[in-house]
Parts: C-alpha cells; structure tokens; sequence
C-alpha cells in the first residue's frame, strides 16, 4: 500500500516537474527572443526590397493548382509592402501620390499576382491608381494585361482612362473610355466620359466626375478613401477660390490684407462659408485654413486630412 | 477491428459465401473507413476549422477587402492539399498494413477475391475522403457566411470545385493503390507525389510533345501525356473564387475522365495484385 502510495507521488512530482521545464523553458526562449529581436541591426533596405526570386510565369507554372491562394499571397504582400512604407508619411499623403516612397518592388508584386490570377480584378484597380507615380510605364502594361485577360471588364477601362488622365493624354484616355463604354453592361457615363475628356479633359468638373466614379465603383477601401480625399481636394480648390476672390475684393477696397481671420469673418460668413470660433474658414474635412505668404492669400492647413497636391 | 475480424464478425452472422461480390466489397469498404476513422484521420478537420475561423477573422485586414476571395482560396486549396496527403499517405497503407500485419491470410482464406479486395480499400478511402470534403466544404460555406453576414453568392459557386476536387483525390487515391500493390509506401508516397506534380504539369507535357524535334521524343512525351493522369482539369478553385461554376459539359467529361482513368488504374492494380504471392 505504501509503495504504490510513493509511485503515485513520485509519477506526480515527475509530471509537475516535467511541466515546470516546459514552462520555464518557454518563458526563457520568450525572453531570449525578445533580446535578440531588440539587438538585431535594422534591415538593409537592399534586401528588403530585394528583386523577387520568381516571376509571375514561373510561379504560376509550379504552383501545382494553387495559383489562387498564390495570387492573394502575392496581393497581399503588395498591400503590406505599401502599407509598411506609408505608415511613415503623415496622414494627408493621398495613395496616388506615392512617388516620394521607394516602392520598386510594387511592379513586380502585382504583375505576379495578375500572371497568377488574371481574372482577379483589384490589383488592376491597384496598380492603376498607385502605380502611375512610381512606374507609369508599368501601370499602363499592367492594366492593358488585365484588359486582354478579361476584355470583359469595363472597370479595367475605366483605370485605363484614368491612368492617361493623370498623364494629361486626354485623347489617349476618351479613346479608351469609349471602348469601354462599347462592352455589354457599361454604364451610361462611360461615353459621357469619352466625350467630356475630349472636350475638356483638363477641367476641375472632369476631376470630379472622375473620382466620384472611381469612389462608386471601388470595391477597395484604400482606393475609395483616396477618391473621397481628391473630391474633399476639389471641394477645397472650389471653396479656396472663392475665399481668394472675397480677400482681392478686400484687399482692394481696404488697400490692406486682413490681419487675421476676425477680421475677415463677417464677409467670410456672408459668402457662407464656415467659420471656426477665431473666424477662420473651415475646409471640407473640418479644418480651418491658414493664410498663405501673405494675409491675402489662403492655404490648406497642414494638418487637414485633405491632401495639399 | 480489421478487414479480417470484419469478414470474421459479418461471417458468424451470415456467412460470406453466401454473400454477392458486393456486400463484400460494402464490408471491406465499410471496414476500411471505420480503420481510417480510428486512425484518426479525420482530425486533419480539426485544424482545417481552425485554419479557416483564424483566416475568416484576420484575412479581412490583410486582404484589402477581398477576404471572400482569399476565404475560398485558402480553404479549397487546404481541402486539395489535406485531401492529397491523406490520399497519398493512407492510400499506400492500405494493402501494405494488411500484409504486414499478416491479416490478407486470413481475408484470403475466405471466399474474397482480391480485385474485391482492393476495390473495397479504395472505396473505403473515397468515403473517407467524401466525409472530409463534404465537412471542408460546409466549413468554407460557413466561413463565407461569418463574413458576408448573411447568404454569400460564391456558396453555389463553391460546390462544383469540391467535386473537381474530390475526383482529383480520387484519381491520386486509385495510383497510391497501384503502387503500393507491388511496391513499400515509402517508394508508393514518392511515386504518387511525382504523379500529383506531374498531372498538374500535363500541359507542359503536351507542349513538349509538340515542340520536340524527334519523332520518339514526341511519341514519349505525347503517350506521357495520355497515361498520366491530366489533373489540371480538376483544378478550378481560382474560377470559383470568382464565383465562376464550369460548364455542365466540362463537369460530366471531367466526371467520365476520372471514372474511367480509375477503372483502368484499379484493373491494373488488381492485375498486380493478383500476381503477388503472399504463401
């Protein structure tokens, strides 16, 4: 009775004392790791954004069937490989004006993804949006592959219109959104747009129509997020304009600029515009303006959510 | 139990000459999936649904949006990919283990043939692998549920490729059977693997039929091309997560395909099989 009492103590204290070891050998390979990691040199940037090891044919040819999950893979490291380097930037950097990032690698991510899955749509829309301050070459090829792998997709038009719109190529862009306007299932604007970027391609109207389009169409929160910062944009210039007209006329009248927003608030307030407590007017995203160089001219505030190009 | 307690038991109730040809493969079929689920292998479901619950909460932020997408991708490539391994694995066993364990003397000595004998294996492995995809398949349906809030349009779209699927792993299942009639299952596991990546580079193999310049190199290539099974037909899961179903027709030649390739690769095995000599 004693000795099986003992065996069954002595089994308890080797069973604890083998979950001791598994526990303190964990927090010590947790501690371990932690120390490592907070004396490991900070990555080359080279090899961070060393050239891939596998192009889209090659990929697409060993991936056993699997060319589906590849494909996310590849979009989603396109993602983080964007969004690691825009976390840097202040807030107001709008995804298509990207350039100041050194985001060479973005071409080859997304011409893998579209050689693995060319039906897959959203990293057409990607590229044409960010690409185009990066690589407009690249966007362009990206975007016309996407095209001759789904020549039914009228949105791949519309990111093509879009890319030569950026560009100032207003011929180029009406062309191809009257292509797009030809495929069953086009909407109606499509050939409005061809004609309205033939005739003024240029304009503040065109911008507009051009981002609440993109901002309907858009299945992707970052693309949406950024068209409805270049409508707040144009919000902005249109409001901006006005306000430098109300300080010409002041200027004019008073031979002198104002010496704050106070000042200046009764005519802002009568042109009803927005004002703040100090009398500053207010942009489309809340925040108020600043002067400019001088007290009659007006700018975004740098704070604003609204992009300041 | 194994096959031989099987034929024991379902003798003493009604003995097994006086059964057909197919309440004996039903009982070796039966007996091969009871094997397989005591064997636990349907806890490879276990991880599949936590695969899929972590991918249907997290994939959303990583995704840009497209987490139906990835959700279809991901579990319709893990319910190939587990699907492979079990049939590669457990599908070299199946007649290996009946040997070493010495047990086929015992299934021998009763009135069974052996093509019975195999047939009832593999088809106890493809119910195996049935339950697995049909589980797979809900889960991925749930999962596209939990992210669409609701009924989810890729849901219909889904179900064909699982059948694709399941053809393709019964296709690999009757070749793991083929090589492990005559050959160990290291040899088998390797060999059925090859003939996975080959089937899915049968394209390749084609093309370089065509390309070669010598008369012999295209007749190797080309009857290559013919022998290996062609399972990049069974591959649709990048069209399903585009909520892309394919065509009736293509679907009832690739069902045709895949019976008709398993009837040839189970008359081969049983040809081997029946030639072994197990006194």
């Amino acid at each position: 009775m004693t000795d099986t009492l003992d065996q069954v103590k002595n089994d308890r204290n080797k069973t604890v004392g083998l979950a001791l070891i598994v526990l303190i050998g964990l927090a010590i390979t947790f501690s371990l790791s932690r120390w490592i990691d907070a004396r490991r040199p900070p990555p080359d940037p080279n090899v961070v954004d060393e050239n891939l090891y596998l192009n889209g044919k090659t990929a697409r040819r060993i991936s056993l069937g699997f060319n589906g999950l590849a494909a996310d893979w590849y979009w989603m490291r396109s993602l983080q490989y964007v969004g690691g380097k825009i976390i840097k930037l202040p807030d107001n950097v709008a995804l298509d004006s990207l350039s100041q990032l050194n985001l060479k690698l973005l071409p080859s991510l997304l011409d893998t993804a579209t050689t693995l899955d060319p039906q897959f749509l959203d990293p057409y829309e990607y590229a044409a949006v960010v690409l185009p301050a990066v690589n407009v070459d690249e966007a362009i090829r990206i975007t016309k592959k996407g095209i001759d792998a789904n020549p039914s997709a009228w949105r791949l038009y519309q990111h093509l219109g879009y890319i030569y719109w950026q560009q100032h190529d207003y011929q180029a862009a009406s062309e191809i959104y009257g292509k797009g306007a030809q495929i069953p299932g086009a909407p109606s604007w499509m050939e409005a747009m061809k004609a309205r970027m033939a005739a003024e391609g240029g304009s503040r109207s065109t911008a507009r129509e051009i981002y609440t389009r993109m901002y309907e169409q858009s299945s992707d929160d970052k693309v949406k997020d950024m068209a409805q910062k270049r409508l707040l944009q144009l919000d902005a210039m249109d409001q901006m304009d006005v306000i430098r007209k109300l300080l010409a006329a002041y200027s004019d009248k008073t031979k002198h600029c104002p010496a704050n927003w106070k000042e200046f608030e009764p005519i802002l307030r009568a042109a009803r515009l927005p004002t703040d407590p100090t009398g500053a007017p207010l942009d489309p995203s809340g925040v108020p303006y600043v002067f400019g160089k001088t007290n009659c001219e007006v700018e975004v505030n740098p704070q604003s959510t609204i992009p300041g190009r | 139990m194994d096959a031989a307690d099987q034929l024991k038991h379902k003798a003493s109730a009604a003995p097994v000459t006086s059964g057909t040809t197919l309440s004996r493969i039903t009982a070796i079929a039966l007996n091969a999936f009871r094997e397989a689920v005591r064997d636990r292998v349907l806890y490879n479901l276990v991880l599949f649904v936590l695969l899929l619950t972590a991918a249907a909460i997290f994939i959303g932020e990583l995704s840009g949006g497209q987490e139906r997408k990835v959700i279809v991708d991901l579990g319709l490539s893990a319910m190939l990919l587990f699907g492979v391994f079990i049939a590669i694995f457990v599908g070299v066993g199946l007649v290996y283990k009946e040997i070493e364990r010495r047990t086929i003397y015992a299934i021998f000595s009763k009135p069974v043939g052996r093509g019975e004998f195999l047939v009832g294996k593999y088809l106890g492995l493809c119910l195996t692998l049935l339950v697995n995809v049909v589980v797979m398949g809900l889960g991925v349906s749930l999962a596209l549920i939990y992210v669409s809030h609701g009924w989810d349009p890729l849901i219909p779209t889904i179900w064909p490729a699982v059948l694709l699927i399941y053809l393709e792993l019964m296709i690999l299942t009757s070749v793991a059977l083929l090589f492990s009639s005559f050959s160990s299952p290291a040899l088998s596991a390797l060999l059925t693997f090859f003939v996975f990546i080959i089937g899915h580079f049968s394209a390749d193999l084609k093309g370089l039929a065509t390309s070669m310049g010598s008369t012999a190199a295209r007749v190797v290539f080309g009857g290559l091309y013919y022998l290996l099974p062609n399972l990049s037909n069974y591959s649709f899961i990048t069209p399903a997560a585009h909520g892309r179903a394919p065509e009736p027709g293509f679907l009832l030649a690739a069902i045709v395909y895949a019976l008709v390739y398993i009837a040839i690769v189970l008359a081969a095995s049983t040809l081997v099989f029946s030639r072994r000599n197990f006194k």
